[in-house]
């Protein structure tokens, strides 16, 4: 059976987040209290809209929350993030409950709350704009575990002090390791004798703040 | 209208939203020589204080946790909230239970059937249209109105729970 996801509020990032699930194949339904937001995501094929204020239990129940795997609550305002979230759990036991959070200040709490997970815009924001701003040779970087965690793909090029040596002779930070090299088409989870080569792509994993250093460490730059 | 006793009168009260109900609130509590302290977003809303209110006034966003610390929301007693958003009403009222401790928290809720979002907080609940109907309902009883009456405004209060 399809997955079925609630979004709630947000015009444009419930725009690109419908389609990008209805591409995934989940069913989506969006819940939006701005008639002229309903209409432009009423063009979005099989998507349903429903025109109303999703932190409102008749609009909830209305929508037959209660059937939803997932609800993502997208509003501008924390308050009714929080309260959509705690209403879909509470009163209709909708499994996981995404929200997203302007303050930053305020992650923790909406975990307190027993939001399952909270997404701060601006925190996000500023990493990525931080990682782009200093650490231009990184690929792509992932926070996993709420941003606890970063997993980044690092090129390797010939100039990088690195080329030639073994994984044990290199000076890592304490809390990243090489999880992978990506070599031409091949992925080989290196062991300490495995020597870097110039082409070389790794996949770091490592604890957040840890990626920097090592990424300055391992490309010299 | 008597809201305190003397015993409580070195009690530190926090109000959030300068509203008819919370000026009124603050006013009397004032009045009555307890500590007050009230916050709104808005500046102008303090106006509805009465020139006589002794305590302080904060403007800022009650949301917002520095807001509250400036309040010394840590040495509250009691925290009312009365905003005119319910979800603003519901944001505050767990922020001051779960992360600042208050012992006593009352919030005014339009809505009631947002109710079970508060009820495992220990969150008190006021909300005006079950008290209404519940006074109309008297006012109709006490009047010795006739059986129609009575069944609207009972049907009236079924409603709204």
């Amino acid at each position: 059976m399809k997955k079925k996801v609630l979004l709630v509020g947000g015009r444009s990032k419930s725009k690109s987040l419908a389609l990008s699930l209805i591409k995934r194949g989940y069913q989506v339904t969006a819940i939006n209290d701005i008639y002229d937001d309903c209409l432009k995501l009423a063009e979005i094929k099989k998507l349903s809209v429903i025109y109303g204020d999703g932190s409102k239990p008749f609009v909830l129940e209305d929508a037959d929350a209660a059937a939803y795997d997932i609800v993502i609550a997208l509003t501008s305002k924390d308050e009714d993030n929080l309260v959509v979230c705690e209403l879909c759990k509470k009163r209709f036991h909708i499994k996981k409950t995404v929200a997203l959070v302007s303050d930053p200040k305020k992650t923790d709490f909406f975990y307190k709350m027993g939001i399952d997970s909270v997404v701060c815009a601006i925190s996000a924001v500023t990493s990525i704009i931080e990682q782009q701003a200093f650490v231009d040779e990184m690929a792509n970087i992932v926070p996993i575990g709420e941003g606890r965690i970063q997993i980044a793909e690092v090129p390797i090029t010939g100039s990088a002090p690195v080329v030639g040596k073994k994984i044990w002779e290199i000076d890592l930070p304490k809390e990243v390791i090489i999880g992978c090299i990506l070599r031409s088409n091949t992925a080989m989870i290196p062991r300490g004798d495995t020597r870097i080569l110039a082409g070389d792509v790794l996949v770091l994993i490592s604890s957040s703040g840890q990626e920097i250093a090592a990424v300055k460490g391992l490309t010299g730059r | 209208m008597k809201l305190v006793s003397s015993k409580n009168l070195s009690e530190y009260f926090i109000i959030v939203g300068c509203g008819r109900l919370g000026a009124n609130l603050a006013n009397t509590l004032s009045e009555e020589g307890g500590n007050v302290l009230i916050i709104d977003k808005n500046k102008e809303a303090f106006r509805k204080l009465s020139p006589s209110f002794g305590g302080l006034s904060v403007a800022g966003d009650g949301t917002d946790f520095d807001v509250l610390q400036e309040a010394q929301i840590d040495k509250a007693n009691v925290l009312v909230v009365v905003t005119n958003n319910d979800n603003v009403n519901v944001m505050i009222a767990q922020i001051a239970r779960e992360i600042f401790k208050v012992n006593r928290v009352i919030a005014r809720l339009y809505d009631p059937e947002r109710e079970c979002v508060y009820r495992e907080f220990g969150i008190d609940t006021i909300c005006p249209a079950i008290l209404s109907a519940k006074e109309i309902d008297k006012m109709l009883l006490r009047t010795g109105s006739t059986e129609k009456l009575d069944k609207t405004a009972c049907e009236l209060k079924e409603g709204t729970k």
